[in-house]
């Protein structure tokens, strides 16, 4: 029956840009066109994502406490009175009674079972969090998704090997990572950075091997490759700013994760060694203490680390309904 | 079915293999070892330990035997840090508590998660349903390692209902909380994952079709709906087993169950090199396991992929 | 004699941006044993009367007017009563044989579940019936494929097993949503001439709902021509195609591919259809239609005309080019 669209208004269509006796460079100029046109679209849809991100209330409050965390990582060292590793001898023996939080004796936040800072232990146990939890987690989906997408791009072997990969390492418990590696290259931040990489070079991936997938069949990439395009500046050029939604959204599911990660493994004692702390180490340092009353060695670590996460969440949570199509 | 899960127990073997085979070089070529301490043992005895443990013969010759023993006689070896004991001990006396709780920590995610979820989808919007969204971000939010204290926190010490931890035999007051803590996260999950699920069959073509048919809502439900329902929660199985054996290190550690993730974490410590390669080989072992009962689980219920395994 | 009346039958979905009307007061009769074609493009709210009439629309509808079936007026019936109209009195028979059976349930349970509920027929007389009625929509071998899952069929053979589900309890209406559409040509004719056997033989009435007007051509005794959720042209099928009366009934029939048109082009009707955001406030055609005078756009045309035949339209059929 009745097409309502006539063929000649359907943008899409490859007579738009008839081949002509001028050859290439008729078709370049059409390319280049197309081009731009993709640029407008993108530059609106990341205009418009932002609209949408701005509006949704949870993800800016949780923007407001992620950057309080960070100013709290960056600037809080300078209100300690307390070095992390100086133990306050006039509190041992009584931190039960005396080493709760306090303002006149400098101890903010009280101090740990050895008498030690407790503020500017959260201080720094807060940036090794962060730095751990934003550092792998970026890099493992820019990992992820270089893989995702070389996968995706070529397809066959190469897709069916970065597959096997893919699969094999999902199907590691990562504590056993964790074990194996700490146990033999030791546990400063670098190696725990490393390892967390290591374990989490799938974030992304399968998203952006899919997506991928569906983008190299559309029509601007198969014009970009009539032109002669490389691989590497087609995808560089035209399908990673088509898919960057999707690596934001996944970073942002990401961060959380490797925080999480990390903080449980330092709880366990295979992640970061002392003096250096994190939130989780401080959690298990306070969770073993909690028998004594000592609560505030407790709650201090958690309530960062739990403000963090749901913030974080919130913020991809945002993000998601911001950027996903699908979600509109 | 049983040829299948043969082809796949031989599709799995190489992956172990060269899990061992790269885990057994590590361990050798790394420095130190558990036979290094402040005082270094005298010459003649530290040729006596590593003679004793076969670590004087050339590293291919101690893989070979290695493997062998695994393959032939399921010997993983004696412990380095435990005079007496063979990995086989640690295994025989931990796993049994770990699979314990955790089978039953499986059970408390998919009795519950299941169900709850289903009701969040009927009663879509109503306060049951937010309830469980609100649930669902605090479980995102609370691990079990910041769980498990919290419920120590009131369970134990503020109430004094359930021990805060050891074993004693797997009586059941001893079981609840770990496998409460370990599962919980999964939980939420697995009843968000059930909710949408449902509300997206309950969408589809086919449930239309049944209505047509003028059968009952009930009846849609359980026999139209179910098994679709259920295929996203199986296939969310597969990682949440892989996340809940590390979480198990944790619970072991926290509550002191005396489960092998006590072990685990014990021998990293004292670089006891064979239980950690023996451990590690146990839970990629138990892994796959999983995941095999998972992959056959969802073809018992999905017919394209049953056909697809023959 | 009637066996279906839909009186001014309105839809609309409730939307976060608003209402979409869907259906705006549509009325036509169905006779035991006719066969009625309701034609639009997609959108034109065809699908959903159908689903209407069973109940069976969206959670966020709403609807006004009355459907009447033996006395009883099918929109206010309890989801109890009109679960006994549902297959048994009435059944529906869906656009997509690929998505509207089950995927996880042999067929023999899909088809034997209504024979259950319906006729308290179990085990070997269900199986029975069954088997009668696979024959009568010419699965082959349906013995053997009892117990085979859809996916293990073919699309023609599914949109069989759909149109066999929909026969079992003797329904005396059969809504046809699209049964051709997600087929090839060839088998599209095939499940035609299925359908018309069918209601040869069984005396079921039809209510044939698709965007074909081929497929209306061979089959169907009266034709509503359905644009914008409004009924345009109501015509017995022969009459229709030999001298439309509604500018758009006309586009419709030009844009039909014709073998013997020498120069082979389509003659598509340019525009789009319109916005079911609002209510109508003129004939929701007149924006697209080449005949269309300034009042066409005031005035929602009334449909007129004897008891044979309406249309919609307020310029005298004289004066359409």
């Amino acid at each position: 029956m009745t097409n309502p669209q006539t063929p000649e208004q359907t943008p899409d269509n490859p007579e738009h840009h008839p081949r002509t006796m001028f050859g290439a460079r008729r078709q370049h100029e059409a390319a280049e066109l197309a081009a731009a046109e993709e640029m407008i679209v993108s530059r609106s849809f990341w205009a418009d994502a932002r609209r949408r991100f701005v509006k949704n209330r949870m993800a800016m409050i949780g923007c407001f406490f992620v950057v309080l965390i960070f100013l709290f990582a960056a600037f809080g060292g300078v209100f300690a009175q307390y070095n992390i590793e100086e133990i306050d001898w006039s509190l041992l023996g009584k931190v039960e009674t005396e080493g709760g939080p306090n303002l006149t004796n400098g101890h903010w936040f009280g101090v740990d079972e050895l008498g030690r800072d407790l503020y500017a232990r959260v201080v720094q146990g807060t940036r090794v969090s962060l730095l751990v939890g934003f550092v792998a987690g970026i890099t493992s989906v820019m990992i992820g998704s270089i893989f995702g997408a070389i996968a995706g791009y070529y397809g066959g072997r190469t897709d069916q090997f970065i597959m096997a990969a893919y699969n094999i390492t999902l199907s590691i418990p990562y504590i056993i990572f964790f074990v194996v590696w700490q146990a033999f290259f030791g546990r400063s931040v670098t190696q725990m950075v490393l390892v967390m990489i290591l374990i989490n070079w799938t974030a992304g991936l399968l998203i952006t091997r899919g997506q991928v997938m569906t983008l190299k069949n559309r029509e601007f990439v198969d014009a970009a490759r009539m032109l002669g395009l490389s691989d590497l500046k087609i995808i560089a050029r035209h399908i990673l700013p088509n898919m960057l939604w999707v690596i934001v959204i996944y970073t942002s599911i990401t961060i959380p994760d490797a925080i999480m990660m990390e903080s449980l493994v330092s709880f366990l004692g295979v992640g970061i060694q002392e003096p250096q702390t994190s939130w989780g180490a401080l959690i298990s340092e306070g969770a073993s203490t909690m028998t004594y009353g000592t609560l505030w060695q407790l709650m201090f670590p958690a309530l960062f680390f739990a403000v963090n996460q749901i913030s974080l969440y919130y913020i991809g949570d945002g993000l998601r309904d911001a950027l996903d199509p699908k979600e509109r | 079915m049983l040829q299948y899960t043969f082809r796949r127990t031989l599709a799995v073997l190489p992956t172990i293999i060269c899990l061992i085979v790269i885990c057994f070089f590590l361990m050798r070529l790394a420095p130190g070892g558990p036979f290094t301490s402040e005082r270094p043992l005298p010459p003649a005895i530290m040729a006596n330990v590593l003679e004793r443990y076969g670590l004087d013969q050339p590293l291919h010759v101690q893989l070979w035997t290695y493997l062998k023993n695994i393959f032939f006689h399921f010997d993983f070896g004696p412990s380095f840090s435990q005079r007496d004991r063979d990995v086989n001990d640690i295994i025989a006396a931990g796993f049994p508590v770990t699979l314990t709780y955790g089978f039953w920590s499986a059970v408390f995610v998919l009795a519950l998660g299941i169900p709850l979820g289903i009701i969040a989808a009927l009663r879509q919007n109503s306060l049951w349903d937010y309830i469980m969204t609100g649930f669902a971000i605090f479980s995102q939010i609370f691990p079990n390692f910041v769980l498990a204290p919290l419920m120590v926190l009131t369970f134990t010490l503020a109430w004094g209902l359930l021990p805060g931890g050891g074993w004693n035999g797997g009586q059941w007051e001893y079981v609840i909380m770990p496998a409460v803590a370990l599962g919980t996260s999964y939980l939420a999950n697995v009843a968000r994952i059930t909710r949408s699920s449902l509300l997206e069959v309950l969408g589809a073509p086919y449930i239309r079709t049944a209505r047509a048919k003028g059968l009952a809502e009930r009846t849609i439900l359980w026999r139209h709906a179910l098994k679709p329902t259920l295929l996203p929660v199986i296939s969310y199985m597969s990682p949440v087993f892989v996340y809940m054996i590390t979480g198990s290190v944790f619970i072991d550690v926290f509550f002191s169950t005396g489960g092998i993730g006590q072990s685990f974490i014990d021998a990293a410590y004292t670089r006891d090199y064979s239980v950690i390669l023996g451990l590690a080989i146990l839970y990629s072992v138990l892994t796959f396991v999983l995941n095999l009962g998972v992959d056959l689980a969802y073809a018992a219920i999905d017919p394209k992929v049953r056909s697809g395994l023959k | 004699m009637t066996l279906l009346s839909v009186e001014n039958l309105s839809i609309r979905f409730g939307t976060p941006d608003g209402d979409v009307h869907a259906v705006n007061d549509v009325s036509f009769d169905i006779a035991a044993g006719e066969t009625v074609a309701l034609v639009g493009e997609s959108g034109s709210g065809k699908s959903q009367i159908a689903l209407s009439i069973l109940g069976l629309l969206a959670p966020n509808a709403r609807t006004s007017g009355r459907i009447m079936y033996g006395g009883r007026d099918l929109l206010s019936l309890k989801r109890r009563e009109l679960n006994k109209v549902r297959a048994k009195e009435i059944a529906m028979i869906f656009q997509d044989p690929m998505s509207s059976l089950n995927p996880y349930m042999t067929i023999e349970r899909q088809l034997n579940e209504s024979l259950e509920l319906h006729e308290g027929l179990r085990g070997a007389a269900a199986r029975k019936r069954v088997l009668e009625v696979l024959d009568a929509v010419q699965i082959p071998d349906a013995r053997n494929r009892l117990r085979a899952y859809p996916h293990e069929f073919s699309g023609g053979m599914r949109q069989r097993i759909v149109i066999a589900m929909a026969l079992l309890c003797n329904p005396k209406l059969i809504l046809a949503d699209e049964p051709t559409t997600a087929l090839d040509v060839t088998v599209q004719a095939q499940i035609m001439r299925l359908l018309d056997d069918i209601r040869r033989d069984m005396g079921t009435a039809i209510l044939l709902i698709t965007h074909d007007l081929g497929v209306v051509a061979g089959s169907c005794e009266n034709t509503l021509v359905l644009y914008s959720g409004k009924v345009m042209e109501h015509a017995p099928t022969r009459a229709l195609f030999a001298e439309p009366q509604h500018p758009y009934t006309r586009g419709l029939l030009r844009a039909v591919p014709n073998i013997h048109d020498e120069a082979g082009a389509l003659h598509a009707i340019p525009g789009q259809p319109p916005n079911t955001m609002r209510a109508l406030t003129g004939c929701p055609f007149a924006p697209r239609c080449v005949d269309a005078i300034a009042a066409c756009h005031q005035i929602v045309p009334p449909l007129e005309g004897d008891a044979l035949r309406q249309r919609a339209c307020i310029r005298p059929v004289e004066e359409l080019t």
